[in-house]
């Protein structure tokens, strides 16, 4: 199996077998990510999209310098953010559906962890989504989000203390 | 305790396994002697379980997604020329796609395509 920065090489090169493998590898993290940022399905797919349509486009200038996760996560940032200014943020309606209902009465704690996130800045969600579920390290958010270490950290700091409070 | 302060902010990291060496084993060595940052992981580790949970709960983006991205990277064919077989052959072609016209040229051989050049004049040059 071709490691990620083998397929972007190959992506540059304009080879279409490649770009379905790396979509694969990427397409619905990115979704994931942009559902955590935008709270609204049809604007993450939109990013979705519009992130994997610019990784295509731009696979010639990735150098290798970072991970290609944390390229594709900064380049699907970078197309939430647009959306979200093309938007207008008060017209937007976030879904209250994002995640598929579980027919199990027990998932009272699950349901508060969903209640709790949403309840986050989206600054902190991000931290939260990017450290927990992606599992990158706080230097990789910093370069992601293009701000300080210690502000990824200052934020992870003020997301667990929010989320300690909604949960007990 | 100013060493609690330095352990807490590094934990979550610590609880996905994402900090360098040295800093791991620094978090680890504190741990044995901390019942409060102990602590501190444990609600840690249930946070991340949660969250976890939660983005897999989240819907998957639809196939019709790439269908959409391949129709945008590849573009619209306005010309097209095929000499040879699936084994080998050659195309010569262009496309009109957002953002320029590409003029490429691939050959076949035994199935599989291999770009041999692809040059793309920007719209409006």
């Amino acid at each position: 199996m071709l490691s990620d920065q083998q397929l972007v090489r190959r992506v540059a090169a304009e080879d279409e077998d490649a770009f379905r493998d790396l979509y694969d590898r990427y397409a619905d993290r990115v979704f994931r990510y942009g559902l955590t940022l935008l709270r609204n399905r049809h604007l993450a797919e939109e990013a979705a999209q519009e992130a994997m349509i610019a990784v295509w486009k731009s696979a010639r200038r990735f150098e290798g310098r970072s991970k290609v996760s944390t390229w594709v996560f900064g380049i699907a940032r970078n197309k939430a953010l647009d959306l979200i200014r093309r938007e207008k943020r008060g017209d937007r309606v976030p879904d209250v559906s994002l995640v598929t209902p579980d027919p199990a009465p027990t998932l009272r704690k699950q349901e508060l962890v969903q209640h709790a996130l949403g309840e986050l800045p989206e600054s902190q969600r991000e931290v939260v989504f990017l450290t927990f579920y992606e599992g990158l390290s706080y230097g990789e958010i910093s370069g992601i989000l293009g701000i300080p270490e210690g502000t990824v950290k200052s934020r992870m700091f003020h997301a667990k203390r929010r989320l300690a409070e909604v949960l007990s | 305790m100013s060493d609690c302060v330095r352990i807490r902010e590094l934990i979550a990291w610590y609880a996905t396994g994402s900090l360098s060496r040295a800093e791991s084993t620094e978090v680890t060595a504190h741990l044995a002697s901390c019942e409060g940052c102990r602590e501190e992981l444990a609600a840690t580790l249930q946070l991340k379980v949660g969250v976890e949970s939660e983005v897999r709960r989240m819907p998957r983006l639809p196939e019709s997604a790439w269908k959409r991205v391949v129709a945008s990277v590849r573009g619209r064919p306005i010309a097209q020329i095929d000499v040879g077989s699936f084994l080998l052959g050659f195309t010569l072609g262009a496309r009109v796609r957002r953002g320029g016209v590409p003029v490429y040229g691939d050959m076949r051989l035994l199935g599989r395509k291999i770009r041999l050049f692809n040059v793309e004049k920007e719209e409006g040059e």
